[in-house]
């Protein structure tokens, strides 16, 4: 085909970045608009493209789609290989709508906000690339792209602890970087020819190589899947890995740790699916019991933690941890209801932690305090739905979905996700159901305490209802969660082939 | 007469070197300042010269001591690049008087003029000598500032380094003349090929010659004198001398080790080693050695020149790693990763120059009390040194790729592993560098860029896009320096 929606989609927002590091620095109110408006417009119309390209694929057919091949590094065989299907669509359309979002609620930053804008719209970039790329050395170098923007984006925009949250986000990043490069070059070096295109590299090639090491044969694919792993669960909160995340929690403003936790998180869940299953299928089969404990242990974790934290941003963080368990379930049960229940969560989770994110930013900006509770075990806040009811609603559908309830976009990913792996793995299932009823508890006190009840404090009563620019940003994610909850068939129809081909690769 | 057309940029250098002495001696007040100028014109004509150089054959001249060849107008090249980005750089530091800019530029130009003849030297004599002479200048460099006690240290201690590197040569050559009665290169390799030295005096003439350009190239056990004597000495020369001995260490290492120990396969681009000593094992040990203690030296660093010169030690171990795996495309990665080293280190040092002019330390918890509209050159700080480990997304990294990739297609997975490993420490230790950078921007109050700092925020930005290209163009680049030295003459 011969439009080029992906690399626009990369490329536009990209001059938007380099647009606003060379605007001239002036504190004109002219200039400050052209700044924001070039920041939205651009991030805005890389979003669009990426929508076109969800709209334009085809259902029913797992076949790469939009490919776009230009060679790169000919003598290492680099190219520059993009293209779309089932198990990358969602997140591509994760990140063309939580970006422009982002930068709106960031709209108003008083500190740099260029620089801010210009940090998110380099992320996007980096990120959507990362998601598109099909070629290792491409996918690998959006990947690692993506770690730098965001520790400036915690190192200057942060709390007062911030430079050690990015400095441990900074550390996280680099092993995990580090780990994903070597296991990168083993694998190439391995095959011959050599290669990184993710279609020469899969069907099992890998899986008779061996290499030596200090006299000792070892199986390629295990070696790089082991690395592999390893890498992307430092980037994504895995337990016990997580430390830096709940560091980034506490410190990040609250669109940057969106930005982590809503799109990253299941952008690396994405990478761990695609680069796994396609290259090592074999370890994969006789790896996926170990997933399932790694989830499953993540779930448990990340829900009892939940239970005890004050804070609103850290308690998001255990949530997002316990989801991402979750979602290792479904991808280790290989079974086509549990993965493509996998993929939709990802979407399904990266919406409602955004949701989430970026309203407990909304009322820390209003009330001051990050807590929602005492030491005490007291609310804080509370009462704040009779003054701020729009705020309660949106807040009440973000939490129902988290939730999965039925008739929210969780509802799908979550009953998808225990359906197929049931079969396989009932304990582990009910393991979710229990963390779920646990995830209930602690998600309604919180809005109980936030919401609901008395008001505890004054500062309760500074919380005002939603901005016009806030409900601009707000609204569509809530609408989304809803639709994708009533209506999944379109996205289900798109995953669902892909995801069949991959288990088929597998079995 | 065909001698003196291929020797054109050196006489240039050598011309210009004399002119800016004289015109230093006979000028006083406002002109001195275009003996900088004058100095530039001079190197840029022999930029011209070597370039235009390229377009003819290899050949031997005078007498068979200097050989014209894709390595030695590669690294001239380098070297002159370097000397004017050094002139250009050094112009706003308030650390060098302005009453000694002329000295320095003709300190510059000497270090020029002796790395251009040492790159291309094929007699050990002429190797020795000029490497001699890049010593005693860098004694000069360092000791620039004759007030600063950390100055004169550093001074001293290039000093008493070199003279020792400098025996241990000088006694290796006299080594080989004794069992071959020959000082030139290619004469070395025909006897050495008909008739091998024995392995114990193979291995000691190695083990001197390396140690000697280990010093020159900062790599393991004399990589420990290297730190101090960049952190001592006045910052734009602390970025020269990070970069010109490093590089010129290697550009004669790959001269001597594949023509002295090694000998061209049947297949061409290839080498294998000459005699029993299996030497690439020995370099591997110390690529590794000198990549991990960089490191994780770097890790613990108070200094920000010093955090940057233990990076710069990472960096020769992973020129080590293009050395040993005895192919071209080994030393093509080796060259690429020079190129990139030359931008990144160039561009580091020369912000390090304008924190020293504001702060007057390169201390990291000092680092915190940098005007706002530093902002800039802290970014552009952190993304030269990024691209100099090799951060992925940073040009860097292809470089870094090449080397490691080579290393693993030759088996060394260790070093591979290793290599990996210093690259994410050195990360850790960029951050921590980064992370004092940041410090309270928000409370320091906005104020609008001075004019002064344009001509550096336009240099700045002029030395990223030469590194942007050699990122995005690394495959014709690569291409073209691995065919620059198939020319190699033996």
């Amino acid at each position: 085909m011969s439009h080029h929606l992906i690399t626009l989609m990369l490329l536009l927002p990209f001059i938007g970045a380099v647009f606003q590091a060379f605007l001239p620095q002036t504190d004109k109110e002219g200039s400050k608009s052209l700044g924001r408006a070039t920041a939205i417009a651009s991030s805005l119309a890389g979003s669009i493209c990426g929508l076109l390209l969800v709209v334009g694929m085809q259902p029913q057919s797992s076949e790469l789609q939009a490919l776009e091949v230009l060679p790169w590094i000919g003598s290492f065989s680099i190219s520059y290989r993009m293209a779309v299907d089932g198990l990358n669509v969602l997140p591509v359309l994760l990140i063309a709508i939580l970006f422009p979002v982002l930068i709106a609620a960031e709209w108003d930053q008083k500190i740099g906000r260029r620089g801010m804008h210009g940090l998110l719209l380099v992320l996007q970039t980096a990120l959507a690339g990362a998601v598109c790329a099909q070629d290792l050395f491409l996918l690998f170098f959006f990947w690692a792209m993506s770690s730098l923007p965001l520790y400036f984006l915690i190192g200057v925009w942060g709390g007062p602890q911030r430079e050690t949250a990015a400095f441990r986000s900074m550390v996280a990043a680099a092993v995990g970087n580090a780990l994903f490069f070597a296991a990168l070059v083993l694998i190439y070096y391995s095959i011959e020819p050599h290669t990184f295109s993710l279609s020469e590299l899969s069907g099992g090639k890998l899986s008779k190589q061996t290499f030596q090491i200090l006299g000792a044969d070892l199986s390629v694919a295990a070696v790089a899947f082991g690395m592999i792993s390893l890498g992307l669960a430092l980037r994504a909160p895995i337990w016990p890995l997580h430390g830096w995340f709940i560091e980034v929690a506490e410190e990040a403003p609250p669109s940057v740790f969106v930005a982590i936790s809503a799109v990253c998180v299941p952008v690396a869940t994405y990478i761990f699916v695609r680069l796994t299953c396609s290259l090592f299928p074999e370890t994969m089969a006789s790896a996926a019991e170990g997933v399932v404990w790694v989830g499953g242990l993540n779930l448990v974790i990340g829900g009892i933690c939940a239970v005890s934290q004050r804070r609103l941003k850290v308690l998001l963080a255990y949530v997002c941890l316990s989801e991402v368990g979750l979602i290792l379930i479904g991808i280790g049960s290989l079974s086509a209801a549990g993965m493509v229940g996998a993929v939709y969560q990802q979407l399904a989770l990266g919406l409602g932690v955004a949701g989430f994110g970026l309203l407990s930013g909304v009322l820390m900006g209003r009330t001051g305090v990050g807590e929602f509770r005492t030491e005490a075990g007291d609310p804080v806040l509370g009462g704040a739905a009779t003054h701020a009811p729009m705020m309660a609603l949106v807040a009440g559908v973000v939490v129902v979905s988290l939730l999965g309830f039925p008739g929210s976009g969780g509802f799908v990913g979550h009953s998808l996700l225990m359906i197929g792996s049931f079969s396989v793995h009932p304990g582990a299932v009910l393991l979710g159901c229990a963390s779920l009823l646990l995830a209930t508890y602690y998600l309604f006190t919180l809005y109980r305490f936030v919401f609901l009840g008395p008001e505890a404090s004054p500062r309760a009563k500074a919380i005002q209802d939603l901005t016009l620019r806030e409900q601009a940003y707000l609204y569509p994610l809530v609408i989304l969660l809803v639709v994708f909850g009533i209506y999944p068939k379109p996205l289900l129809e798109l995953v669902r082939p892909t995801v069949l081909a991959l288990l088929g690769s597998i079995q | 007469m065909n001698d003196i057309l291929f020797l054109l940029p050196e006489i240039y250098l050598a011309f210009t070197l004399a002119l800016v002495i004289a015109s230093e001696v006979a000028y006083h007040g406002e002109p001195r300042r275009l003996i900088t100028g004058l100095a530039l014109l001079g190197l840029g004509g022999a930029f011209i010269q070597t370039l235009l150089a390229f377009r003819v054959a290899p050949v031997l001249v005078l007498d068979q001591a200097l050989s014209m060849d894709g390595l030695s107008l590669f690294f001239k090249l380098f070297f002159i690049l370097l000397g004017a980005l050094t002139l250009l750089a050094a112009r706003s530091s308030r650390e060098l008087s302005e009453v000694n800019r002329p000295e320095f530029s003709a300190l510059i130009i000497g270090c020029t003029l002796a790395m251009s003849i040492a790159v291309s030297a094929t007699d050990v004599l002429v190797i020795f000598l000029s490497i001699q002479v890049l010593n005693i200048l860098g004694f000069l460099l360092a000791g620039f500032s004759k007030r600063s006690i950390r100055s004169t240290e550093a001074a001293v201690k290039q000093l008493a380094f070199g003279a020792v590197a400098g025996l241990l040569f000088l006694f290796a050559i006299a080594m080989l003349f004794a069992s071959t009665g020959s000082v030139s290169l290619l004469d070395l390799h025909r006897q050495l090929v008909q008739a091998p030295l024995p392995n114990q005096a193979a291995l000691v003439v190695f083990v001197l010659i390396f140690l000697s350009l280990g010093f020159q190239m900062a790599t393991f056990p004399m990589s420990l004198s290297a730190p101090d004597v960049i952190e001592g000495s006045p910052t734009p020369v602390s970025g020269y001398l990070a970069i010109a001995p490093r590089v010129a260490g290697a550009a004669v290492a790959v001269r001597l080790l594949l023509v002295l120990f090694a000998q061209p396969e049947l297949e061409p681009g290839r080498w294998q080693i000459l005699g029993g000593v299996d030497w690439p094992r020995i370099v591997g040990l110390i690529a590794g050695l000198t990549m991990v203690s960089g490191a994780l030296l770097a890790l613990r660093q108070t200094s920000a020149k010093r955090l940057v010169a233990y990076l710069a030690v990472v960096e020769s171990g992973f020129l080590l790693l293009g050395l040993l795996v005895l192919d071209q495309v080994g030393v093509g990665a080796l060259l690429y990763s020079c190129l990139m080293q030359l931008f990144a280190l160039t561009g580091a040092f020369l912000v390090l120059s304008h924190f020293w002019d504001e702060l007057g330390t390169d201390r990291l918890s000092e680092l915190k009390r940098l005007p706002r509209q530093a902002v800039p050159e802290a970014v552009a700080l952190v993304l030269f040194l990024a691209s100099l480990v090799g951060l992925p997304p940073l040009p860097g990294f292809i470089g870094k790729f090449a080397l490691v990739g080579v290393a693993l297609q030759h088996q060394w997975s260790f070093l591979a592993v290793l290599a990996v490993l210093a690259m994410a420490v050195s990360v850790i230790a960029l951050s921590r560098l980064a992370y004092g950078l940041m410090g309270d921007l928000r409370a320091l109050p906005s104020q609008p860029a001075s004019l002064d700092s344009r001509p550096r925020r336009i240099f700045l930005g002029a030395l990223f896009i030469p590194m942007f290209l050699l990122g995005i163009f690394a495959e014709p680049l690569l291409a073209w320096v691995t065919r620059s030295i198939r020319f190699i003459l033996w």
